[in-house]
């Protein structure tokens, strides 16, 4: 085949050019570090690694509110565990005022210990998560969800519990109607017994004077068997705590293993194999040396350098 | 014999070797201009001279300089340079179009996870104005990034309409020049020699037309070639040539088309009867990618933004007073836009007589597609739809609503045609509305509660709402389970409303649906008697609800892009580009390898070698040193005879 001059300089440069653009391109993916830089680098790794990314960050703000989550039930656990030991002293000091050699002011004094009790337990009804949210507040409530009214102890909030997303359901709050108001009363089934309501009855009834040995019996007896009910639902509820911690634990090593496993899943898609691509480029790079040397000598010989 | 006659061979085989190195220097000097074809002086025995004692040659004559050309070559590589070309052009718009299609952190699927995770933490935190700000801040994100895709998507529109102008005009210079060209070759063959030069610079011009647009050329007997486009169109005839025109496209004022103008009127050139060229390929790019592009991003902008302002518009915002309906929608996105052809019948002033209206019913139904609609041709007076995407046809009627879009046509004319874009504006401009964070709503409208009397497990775990605004506001709704004994075609459960009287047959694991639009999801199982209270949420409650946060949030893995979620939906777009430009690229490689080798088998035959000049030089150097000498003996003879006679 003839070569003609002007041909041979074009095809030569052209392959030069298309080696350099070659190095330029393996260069932008080693300082990057990515070997998908667009899309059209590789369609379907591009794609996986989107979905991946989806789903990492899914993993990662799912652990937010799982912290939410957690907080809140460690709050609650703790302080159901608190109220549980002002009900267990609660309890002691109504057996002591059954004591038939207390007099009506050695009750008061009683009843009176009772009453800041009970309005300690009141104000750890009323706690929040720290970030202004009621952890007995139910479905919500923008004031303190457990109040004071001429009738007792008063619910506010929306019964039932807020829950947020994890990838799974997780409580923020607990329902403070059930937990504090609805003990199931042992003694008559299907009604409910209301802690407050139940300290209220005993601390009124220590204060009433001139009451019979009998009568002050009556008075312990049945406090110390509400107070026993709402001991045991509060036990029940922070037993739920105690199992939605539980379950955030095993939440959390689902999302952190999920992190992980996108993270590899992205990498692997797109990321660039170092090694590789070091190896790749010095063979690159020895390829443009020869088409550089051979362009050289080629291009240099010419006839009319013989036709002295 | 004379003496003479020696002469004469001396002189004509010295004109002949002039000639030789005449052309030879010629191509040395053409050496690298583009087109040339290598020229040579052709030589022919002169007749000889008829003698008693035999035939004496008489020397050599010039007959003509020819030039090295083959026709079949130089067509071959016009139209492999066509087909390059086109690809090249459409390689070229579509690297641009991937810019928008952007993976990881700078791309639209990073800003759509970016809602949805600022919406994880607006669950977790309904109440505080700090997470409300952030989801504010992302939905702002996520609407700037959707418009400026759609900015990105005019601009190269706008470049695609000035790239066309460009080349037509281009087309119209080169056809003239081909056109002046023939009338100089017809007049320059009519002495009897080729014009060499010319012919090689008509090439060269028709050459660089098949760039722009493929030619296929016939030649004339007076030595003229006409050229024809787009399947048969003359371009080019004799000494004149027809004008092509850019013209607005008559279905779609946004976008370029071109025209051929002649004395009958004008022709469309559609992009795909052009067969290659630069013109075909920015056609093909505008008409299929490009169209294509805007609508992947319009599908995605129209779901999103739909679901998410029809999620907002169904919750309760912290404004004051506490309680009343959210205001506003989040986003604003572009409207669907319905187009009349140019052509539609008008009225006096102008203005098109028929009009088409689109709404959009249910923007996760959308399709990433135009659509054609016209009048139905086997039956007047009906109307027929195409899916521009995938060609399905439909027939509709005014008020049908067709992939999630209500189609309204008034007074249209017969022969009437509309080009509808139901998704393809709505990424343009799109914003976010709302500025206050207090204005999102992230607070249901709805609470459900079971009361402590309940005797099974049944626990709600989900409410969501489904209708806006509520059948019943401000109602409160009971429902009742009662147990089916025996279980009547698999459901071992009614429910009644106390809101509606409406009984439904129901089963553990499927969702509720009230009498006041709401959809509630249980876990675990009502006993008989069971009941589930639905009441409007208290608005000591509005603060910390975080119902519609969570339905908000649910749209993140429901099928919001016609089935898909929206991160799989844009992964697909991602990788239909991707796979766009890839094989784009790969056409581009095959068809530039194609012209290259095409245009070095042309050279080889037609270019220019240097040491074959060289040698040539040399060779007619040496015949010409010989050809002196023979004078130079001739001249010595006739001394000889002058001095002889002289004596």
């Amino acid at each position: 085949m003839r070569i003609t001059s002007a041909n041979a300089f074009e095809t030569s440069l052209a392959s030069l050019q298309r080696r350099q653009s070659q190095l330029g391109m393996l260069q932008q993916q080693m300082t990057s570090g990515k070997r998908v830089l667009r899309a059209s680098d590789d369609p379907a790794a591009a794609a996986v690694a989107e979905r991946a990314m989806a789903a990492k960050a899914r993993a990662e703000a799912h652990m937010r509110s799982l912290d939410a989550s957690r907080t809140s039930m460690q709050l609650t656990e703790s302080t159901l565990g608190d109220s549980g030991e002002l009900l267990q002293q609660a309890r002691e000091l109504l057996v002591s005022a059954g004591d038939g050699s207390y007099s009506d002011s050695d009750r008061a004094k009683i009843a009176d210990q009772l009453r800041g009790l009970r309005n300690d337990l009141l104000t750890l009804a009323n706690r929040t998560d720290g970030a202004g949210r009621y952890l007995f507040g139910g479905q919500g409530s923008a004031t303190p969800p457990l109040r004071d009214s001429a009738a007792g102890v008063v619910y506010d909030g929306s019964a039932g519990q807020l829950n947020t997303t994890t990838g799974e359901i997780s409580p923020l709050s607990t329902d403070g109607r059930a937990t504090w108001l609805q003990a199931p009363d042992p003694s008559a089934p299907g009604s409910t017994v209301s802690v407050f309501d139940a300290l209220d009855t005993a601390v009124k009834g220590l204060l009433t004077t001139g009451q019979t040995g009998a009568q002050i019996g009556q008075l312990v007896a049945t406090g110390i068997g509400q107070i026993g009910a709402a001991q045991d639902n509060l036990s029940s509820w922070r037993a739920r705590a105690g199992q939605a911690l539980t379950r955030a634990d095993a939440i959390e090593g689902r999302l952190s293993q999920a992190k992980i496993d996108t993270e590899a899943e992205r990498s692997g898609a797109v990321d660039l194999d170092m090694v590789a691509a070091i190896s790749d480029y010095q063979n690159q790079q020895t390829g443009y040396d020869a088409a550089l040397k051979t362009y050289s000598m080629v291009q240099r010989m010419s006839l009319f350098d013989y036709l002295k | 014999m004379a003496a003479a006659n020696l002469v004469t061979v001396g002189l004509k085989a010295m004109a002949a070797s002039y000639a030789g190195l005449q052309t030879t220097g010629h191509n040395i000097a053409n050496a690298s201009v583009a087109g040339y074809s290598r020229q040579q002086a052709e030589l022919a025995t002169a007749k000889p001279e008829y003698s008693g004692s035999g035939y004496f040659g008489r020397g050599v004559d010039v007959t003509t300089v020819s030039r090295a050309h083959d026709e079949f070559l130089t067509r071959e590589a016009a139209s492999a340079q066509s087909l390059s070309a086109m690809d090249g052009a459409r390689l070229n718009q579509l690297k641009k179009l991937e810019n928008v299609f952007q993976p990881g952190a700078g791309g639209l699927g990073d800003a759509v996870t970016g809602l949805f995770g600022a919406l994880v933490d607006l669950s977790t935190r309904p109440a505080d104005l700090a997470t409300r700000q952030v989801v504010l801040g992302r939905a702002g994100d996520l609407a700037s990034r959707f418009s400026n895709a759609a900015a990105t998507f005019d601009d190269i529109q706008s470049n695609v309409n000035g790239a066309l102008q460009a080349q037509v005009a281009d087309v119209n210079r080169l056809a003239q020049a081909v056109a002046s060209a023939n009338q100089r070759i017809t007049a320059a063959q009519a002495a009897g020699q080729p014009p060499n030069d010319l012919l090689d610079e008509r090439d060269r011009l028709i050459g660089e037309l098949s760039g722009k647009v493929q030619t296929t050329r016939i030649a004339g007997t007076d030595g003229s070639i006409s050229v024809f486009i787009g399947g048969g169109l003359r371009l080019v005839s004799g000494a004149s040539a027809q004008p092509l025109q850019w013209v607005a496209d008559s279905a779609d004022p946004q976008r370029s088309a071109v025209v051929l103008k002649d004395s009958s009127g004008t022709t469309p050139l559609e992009g795909d009867s052009l067969g290659g060229g630069s013109i075909a390929g920015l056609l093909r790019f505008q008409n299929h990618d490009l169209v294509d592009g805007r609508n992947l991003v319009g599908q995605l902008a129209a779901a999103i933004g739909g679901a998410v302002n029809a999620q907002q518009l169904r919750g309760i915002s912290l404004q004051q007073p506490l309680g009343s309906a959210a205001t506003g929608p989040l986003f604003q996105m572009g409207s669907p836009q319905a187009l009349p052809r140019s052509t539609n019948a008008t009225s006096g002033t102008g203005a098109p007589l028929g009009s088409v209206a689109l709404s959009i019913s249910d923007p996760t139904a959308l399709r990433a597609s135009d659509y054609d609609l016209r009048e139905s041709p086997s039956s007047p007076g009906s109307w027929q739809l195409t899916r521009l995407s995938d060609g399905v046809v439909t027939t509709v009627n005014s008020g049908d609503v067709v992939d999630g879009v209500q189609i309204d046509i008034v007074n249209a004319q017969p022969g009437d045609r509309f080009l509808l874009k139901p998704v393809g504006p709505a990424a343009s401009g799109m914003a976010r509305l709302l500025d206050d964070p207090l204005d999102l709503a992230a607070a249901s409208a709805l609470t459900a509660t079971t009361p402590s009397s309940n005797a099974g497990t049944a626990v709600v775990t989900g409410l969501t709402l489904t209708a806006s605004p509520l059948p019943f506001p401000g109602t409160s709704d009971t429902l009742s389970f009662a147990a089916l004994v025996p279980p009547v075609g698999g459901n071992d459960f009614t429910y009644t409303s106390s809101l509606t009287g409406v009984s439904t047959p129901w089963h553990a694991g499927q969702p509720v649906v009230g009498g006041n639009g709401y959809s509630l999801t249980l876990t675990g199982v009502p006993a008989n008697g069971d009941v589930l209270n639905v009441d409007p949420t208290p608005a000591n409650a509005l603060s910390s609800s975080n119902g519609n946060a969570n339905a908000m949030l649910a749209l993140r893995d429901a099928a919001l892009a016609n089935g898909h979620t929206a991160t799989d939906a844009w992964s697909q777009a991602l990788a239909n580009v991707g796979v766009r430009v890839q094989s784009a690229q790969s056409a581009a490689e095959i068809s530039s390898g194609v012209a290259t080798q095409t245009e070095e088998s042309r050279s080889a035959q037609s270019g220019v070698n240097l040491d074959e000049e060289a040698s040539r030089l040399i060779q007619y150097q040496q015949s010409y040193q010989a050809a002196a000498k023979v004078l130079q003996v001739a001249q010595s003879i006739f001394d000889t005879l002058l001095q002889a006679a002289g004596r």
